[in-house]
């Protein structure tokens, strides 16, 4: 049994006051105490810094990581920190900042316009988790300095004496009983350093890692467009345009500064990067929603105002950002994120103004740079149309093992029990009831049935899509299962033998040129590596009363009927021609057309591409008048016509 | 059932061929064939199939198998005109089964277009239920309808037992088929045909009988008539549809001797009611071939798209005629209402004639695919004609002689009937009474059966006169046949009469009216696409960013809507069929129809969408060119100036004047260059002149020079032009200028101070061009142009 607690009263209620829940909870503010949580610290201070750059009263900050490598020191030229009293509480300005949650500057808009840090915790909570923290402040030609201890002021504010200029130095160093471990990494902040100085165009970031003696300096003119040239240059990703797109705005009633580059590459991802306040939101949110959106719709109306809507396939929006890279820096009075770790933005009005601001100046920009508007629509149907081929060549896409994946094979095709092995055959049968005969009729191990309905697709004139689009051939192929363009491997096939089985009639003889087009065109390695076969079902039936005798053509009739004559049977030998192989019996079908060792196949062979080439064309191609002359010159020798 | 099969050890087939491989086993060697032979020859055979034996029709009796082998099977059937009519379904089942192993629905189909009117001059089936309409309709399921062959099927199949056409046996040898069927009508041209064969098809309209006939006659009469010259009888084709041709005589003689060519058709109409707020016009034909639901939807999609002002609205009140009402504006001009609609819409269709057929060859079950001209076609008719007439005479003959002989056989007997009594009676049967009547008279088998089998009552005494007199018309009727099969001239007669009477019947032009009008010489109006637009005065507003919109009036201009971040350019007043002209900073002037720019109360379109603008090109200023607008852009003598022109000035200082002449037709989308501004510099601004005005320019370092627009060179042609102000930096460029018209016509600029100061002759000294301008800031810069607020300009009427 469970032993109940003594009593639960007031008592044992906790009010936490000051700094206090900060040193209990750290995970609340910073998200943890890792080193993730460790250079939180770093970045608040930073980023009450970049503040005073982003209002204009900063133009250089200084960063040093100091030679123990766990303590930190943070200079800004700004207007440094207010030092008279505050009039609430009684105490120094300074030191209300530092040791107040929720204190700040920047809860009213009239200090600050736009800010990252304004959960208005950062500078108190870096004090409650450091060991040691000194923050002095150039202000009014005097330098002013307080320290503290785990976030307790170990003095009051002391007046240092005269100073020129202004600023705020904060320095300070994590308390070990927090973190556990407090040594900052020099990469990290560097790189961060960096992405602030793309983002705050004209800001110098001095750098310096005391341990290793590192100096740097970070300096972006250009801002974004920098940052967008080096994440080209990085990735290695081939440009579709030369300039990229930029815009800068202001958003006249919300007051969001909004900054954004663009530049479509051949790239197959899309890379997005967005920042708020100059801190990266990893997560997206409103503000990349309305990117996102912004861009669809402008590139949408430019193709619908200049009718380049292309034939045969939709875009997609992600078609439409494909290859595209993309910055996004924000700034906003009143961020609101998701979680202290600001990795997502959540002001829902945002999104509408990004797309306000993306979508009016992209789509100028398109209309005044055409040539650069047509490279990019261009390569955004060619994605569309690639991934409308991925899709079908997907659908087609071999099987590892014959066995697995079964489901993908067309419902259509009555597969054999031992598929990919030697011998096994696969009979592109014509119309289903053809395929009805095939089907009971063959040998179930080896022989697997393909109908296919009506006339197949003229390949020869059809783009690529069209003939993946097409439900007979796109069956055929995953059938098949050895792929086709680049994704052919033979090594896929799944049978031995590709056989084509059509009527020996007019339609039959049509649909077999048809099929041998497709396999010409769209795997001539299959024929050229011998796997392609055209049955050869019988055209008549003789029967003698006695005996049935089957013939291919009419001069094996002839010969079967002089040989009869010769035997010297006397009733007349009835002859049937077959109009179709759904007239025959299975079994028939079996003996006649199907059984290896009776049937009669013909190997499709090529020997002279060039001459098949020109022949196929004349005969599927577009130029009827090529057909015509062929028709004409062979007309001669044109036999077993079919009334 | 009891399978006979060979046995399974021994191959079915010829096994010579094989040769031996490595794979061989048990199995036979497969034998490799060339993927193009292969190809070739399944090819091949499937092309000549469908072309002789599927898609074309027969020059004798214009049918293709399918149809004749429908024909073929109801007369047999006996589901004839004064017959009931049958299921079409059991008409499809018998003619599937008998003839035609093929899909139930494509028969069906061709039963159904041989009954349709509007699809046949001639129907050659009478339906009974729904067999579709022009609106598209399909044809009710076959379970529903009847049909039976129309009178006119009776004129193909009326002789086909007189041994008149060579037959085939179907496709399993059960039956027998007629390769053609013994028309006496010119059904190929009467009905027309239609096909697409495998590398050539065929398009034959369908024409008068009576013209045909007509024609007929006369290439009888004079077998060296060309086609050219039958064309006076056989004026052009006849539409069940009616509709009217617009070709020429000559256009359609030289259809009919070359086989091809095009037809253009169009629909009929005439004026109806007009009431006060409207007028009405009524459509009452439709061109052949053309779905009548859809016109009506295309012609809808016109008003809709606002495309034809004058035209309000259209209703289909056709029943089983057709009559579509379009409503018009009470001020509308019909004719031009209706040229529009010829133009843009299917009430005027071209028919592309192909006059190709499958002509009988030495092989009487095989035709020839073959183009041919009017004279050929009628001809081959006329031979085939002649044939059937011959080989019906043989026929008849053939049945005449057999009759004779029996008949001659009784007149031998007649008066030894009761010897003959005798002989049966006494006989041990037939066989024997045969023989031993045979033996007593000279008679053959024929006779002495046909006399085995008389009836009692025909040893009457008067019987004899009646075989007497039989006798002598089979004999007289005999000679008569023996006579025309001697003489062809004979025999062309009683074709020539045949003609006649099936032209009575058919061609009658008042029975059976020609449908079709022919008439290409009516004085049509000719109408431009300038015709089309609608005058009205509007209002163009662009945009610094280069959209464009018109609107019929502009209220408050400072409400219209604009894209975040642009603003107004200029607003333009004009007519719709002026033009206005848009320039851009690269020297280039776009010229458009007002009509052409899109009309709307929203964003408008960008500029690029009406021309072809290039990268970073952008529109810097617009005039209306309407006459009222800018009046005097013409100038008065060749090569002089006109009294109002323009006048351009570029970033980097120069300078020129130009006529506005040569940009008021509308430009292509490439546009047309006004100048050529240097490489780096752009034109800032175009603005009108008349050579009167001060310029006044200023730059980006503060400088400006005032001068008289006369100082400024006319060019003749897009040039650079003349330094208007002498750039003293490379930094240093023109922000703009103006033409002011007086002391209170000023240049505002902005300073970079955000201030913002005024340049005007009042002010400051005119001097001449080319200087360097006078200095106005000690320190700081201009900034840009302040344009004055936009106004809604008035066409001043």
């Amino acid at each position: 049994m469970t032993t109940m607690p003594k009593s639960y009263t007031a008592k044992d209620i906790t009010v936490l006051e000051g700094l206090e829940p900060v040193r209990r909870r750290p995970g609340m503010y910073i998200g943890g105490v890792g080193p993730a949580g460790l250079h939180h610290l770093v970045w608040e201070i930073f980023d009450n810094a970049i503040d005073e750059a982003m209002n204009g009263y900063a133009s250089a900050i200084t960063l040093t990581i100091h030679k123990d490598g766990s303590s930190i020191t943070i200079i800004d030229d700004g207007r440094g920190i207010p030092v008279d009293t505050h009039k609430k509480s009684r105490r120094s300005a300074l030191e209300v900042i530092f040791t107040t949650l929720h204190a700040g500057g920047k809860f009213e808009h009239q200090t600050y316009r736009t800010s990252g840090g304004l959960h208005g915790v950062g500078a108190s909570v870096v004090n409650a988790l450091t060991k040691e923290l000194v923050a002095t402040s150039i202000r009014d030609g005097e330098r002013w300095q307080q320290s503290f201890k785990q976030g307790r002021p170990t003095g009051a504010l002391q007046r240092l004496g005269p100073a020129r200029g202004s600023g705020t130095t904060v320095f300070f160093r994590p308390d070990a009983t927090i973190f556990p471990k407090t040594v900052f990494e020099a990469d990290l902040i560097a790189e961060r350093l960096k992405i602030a100085s793309y983002l705050h165009k004209g800001v110098t970031i001095h750098f310096a890692d005391e341990k290793t003696g590192r100096k740097q300096v970070f300096k972006h003119e250009k801002g974004l467009l920098d940052y967008l040239l080096r994440i080209l240059r990085d990735k290695n990703a081939t440009p579709v345009h030369e300039s990229p797109f930029a815009v800068a705005r202001t958003h006249d009633e919300s007051g969001a500064k909004i900054d954004v580059v663009l530049q479509w590459t051949e790239a197959t991802e899309e890379y997005l990067r967005s920042y708020v306040n100059g801190i990266p939101t990893f997560s997206g949110g409103t503000h990349e929603s309305g990117i996102r959106a912004g861009i669809g719709k402008a590139i949408r109306n430019f193709i619908d105002t200049h009718g380049l809507t292309p034939k045969g396939v939709t875009l997609t929006s992600d078609d439409i950002r494909e290859g595209i890279i993309g910055l996004i820096s924000v700034f906003i009075p009143d961020p609101q994120f998701q979680g202290q770790t600001k990795e997502r933005l959540n002001n829902p009005e945002l999104s509408a103004i990004v797309d306000g601001v993306i979508r009016p100046a992209l789509e100028h920009w398109l209309n005044h740079n055409i040539s650069i508007a047509e490279g990019i629509v261009a390569r955004i149907i060619l994605a569309a149309r690639a991934r409308a081929a991925s899709r079908a060549a997907q659908q087609a896409v071999s099987r590892k093992s014959a066995t697995s994946n079964r489901l993908n094979l067309p419902g259509k095709l009555s597969d054999c029990t031992a598929p990919g092995t030697k011998g096994s055959e696969l009979f592109i049968v014509e119309g289903d009831s053809a395929g009805g005969s095939a089907k009971q009729g063959r040998d179930r191990t080896h022989q697997a049935i393909l109908p296919l309905r009506g006339k197949v697709l003229n390949v020869e004139n059809a783009p690529l899509t069209k003939v993946l689009e097409n439900k007979e051939l796109s069956d055929l192929i995953t059938a098949l299962g050895c792929g086709l363009g680049k994704t052919f491997d033979l090594a896929h096939l799944r049978y031995d033998r590709v056989i084509i089985l059509a009527d020996a009639d007019a339609d039959g003889n049509h649909i077999a040129t048809l099929l041998l087009t497709f396999l010409y065109r769209y795997l001539p390695q299959l024929v050229s590596a011998g796997k392609v076969f055209l049955a050869q079902p019988p055209l008549y039936k003789i029967d003698t009363g006695k005996q049935v005798y089957w013939a291919l053509d009419d001069l094996r009739l002839a010969a079967i009927m002089a040989d009869i004559k010769q035997q010297g049977v006397r009733a007349k030998p009835e002859v049937t021609r077959f109009k179709g192989l759904g007239e025959m019996m299975p079994k028939v079908l079996w003996e006649t057309t199907l059984n290896p060792a009776t049937r009669r196949l013909l190997r499709v062979a090529i020997a002279d591409n060039v001459r098949t080439d020109r022949a196929i064309n004349e005969l599927m191609g577009r130029d009827a008048s090529a057909r015509f002359r062929f028709i004409m010159d062979r007309a001669e020798e044109a036999q077993g016509l079919d009334f | 059932m009891a399978k006979r099969r060979t046995d399974r050890n021994t191959p079915l087939f010829d096994e010579t061929e094989a040769r031996p491989g490595p794979e061989s086993r048990s199995l036979p060697q497969i034998p490799t064939v060339e993927l193009i032979e292969a190809a070739q020859s399944r090819y091949l055979n499937y092309a000549l199939s469908v072309i002789t034996a599927r898609a074309l029709p027969d020059v004798r009796d214009g049918l293709k198998p399918v149809q004749r082998r429908i024909l073929y099977t109801m007369w047999e059937q006996r589901i004839t005109a004064d017959a009931k009519p049958r299921k079409s379904a059991k008409v499809v089942g018998d003619v599937m089964g008998s003839y035609h192993p093929h899909g139930d629905t494509a028969l069906y189909d061709t039963l159904v277009r041989l009954a349709q009117p509007f699809a046949l001059r001639y129907p050659l089936i009478d339906g009974h239920g729904n067999f579709g309409s022009l609106d598209g309709d399909s044809a009710a399921a076959m379970r529903y309808t009847e049909c039976r062959l129309a009178k006119t099927s009776s004129e193909l199949l009326g002789e086909i037992h007189q041994d008149t056409v060579p037959f085939r046996p179907n496709y399993d040898g059960t039956k027998n088929e007629p390769v053609v069927l013994p028309a006496r009508l010119p059904n190929l041209l009467i009905n027309g045909a239609t096909g697409i064969a495998v590398g050539m098809a065929t398009n034959i309209p369908p024409h008068h009988a009576g013209e045909v006939c007509a024609a007929l006659l006369k290439l009888l009469d004079n077998p060296e008539l060309g086609s050219a010259r039958l064309c006076a009888h056989l004026k052009g084709p006849d539409f069940p549809t009616g509709g009217q041709i617009l070709n020429t005589s000559d256009e359609l003689k030289q259809i009919y001797t070359s086989g091809s060519g095009t037809i253009r058709l169009r629909a009929t109409w005439e004026p109806g009611p007009s009431t006060r707020s409207g007028k009405t016009i009524y459509i009452t034909s439709v061109p052949y071939t053309v779905n009548k639901a859809q016109l009506v939807e295309r012609v809808a999609q016109v008003i809709l798209g606002r495309k034809l002002p004058p035209l309000l609205d259209i209703k289909d009140v056709s029943t089983d005629d057709v009559r579509i009402a379009l409503e018009l504006k009470r001020d509308a001009d019909e004719q031009m209402v209706m040229a529009y609609l010829f133009k843009h819409t299917p009430l005027q269709t071209n028919f592309p004639v192909n006059l190709t057929c499958l002509i009988p060859t030495e092989q009487p079950e095989v035709g020839r695919p073959e183009r041919l001209d009017l004279h050929q076609l009628l001809w081959h008719f006329l031979r085939f004609r002649l044939d059937v007439v011959t080989k019906r005479l043989e026929h008849e003959l053939d049945a005449l002689k057999r009759r004779i002989h029996i008949l001659e056989g009784f007149e031998s007997v007649f008066d030894a009937l009761d010897n003959i009594l005798r002989i049966v009676r006494r006989s041990e049967g037939k066989a024997d009474a045969a023989r031993k009547i045979m033996k007593q008279f000279s008679l053959d088998t024929d006779q002495t059966d046909a006399i085995l089998e008389l009836k009692i009552y025909r040893l009457a005494r008067l019987e004899i006169l009646v075989i007497r007199e039989e006798l002598a018309t089979k004999q007289g009727r005999a000679q008569d046949i023996t006579q025309l099969l001697s003489t062809e001239a004979k025999r062309w007669k009683l074709v020539r009469d045949e003609i006649r009477e099936v032209k009575k019947v058919y061609g009658d032009p008042k029975k059976n009216p020609r449908r079709t009008l022919i008439e290409s010489n009516e004085q049509e109006a000719e109408y431009s696409d300038d015709d089309f637009i609608v005058a009205e005065d509007a209002v163009i507003l662009v945009t610094t960013d280069g959209w464009i919109k018109r609107q019929k009036e502009v209220r408050d201009i400072s409400t219209t809507r604009l894209r975040e971040g642009d603003t107004l350019l200029t607003a333009l007043a004009g007519s719709t069929r002026a033009t206005s002209v848009f320039f851009s900073n690269f020297g280039v002037a776009y010229t458009a129809r007002i009509t052409d720019i899109p009309a709307t109360t929203g964003h408008g379109e960008p500029i690029q969408r009406l021309f072809k603008l290039k990268d970073k090109e952008r529109i810097v200023a617009a005039l209306s060119l309407d006459s009222r607008a800018t009046p005097g852009l013409q100038a008065e003598k060749p090569d002089g100036i006109p009294s109002v022109h323009a006048i351009a000035v570029t970033t980097d200082g120069y300078s020129l004047r130009f006529s506005l002449e040569p940009f008021i037709e509308p430009s292509t989308r490439s546009g047309r260059r006004f100048g050529r501004p240097s490489a780096g510099a752009e034109v800032v601004d175009v603005a009108l002149t008349t050579g009167t005005e001060t310029i006044i320019a200023a730059t980006a370092q503060a400088r400006a020079l005032l001068c008289s627009a006369s100082d400024i060179n006319f060019l003749s042609g897009a040039g650079k032009g003349v330094t208007l102000i002498k750039l003293p930096a490379e930094t240093d460029r023109v922000l703009g200028f103006i033409a002011s018209t007086g002391d209170r016509d000023l240049l505002t600029v902005e300073t970079n101070r955000g201030a913002s100061q005024t340049i005007s002759t009042a002010k400051y000294g005119v001097t001449g061009r080319g200087g360097k301008g006078r200095a106005l800031l000690k320190r700081g810069r201009f900034t840009q142009i302040m344009q004055p607020p936009v106004t809604i300009p008035s066409l001043g009427n």
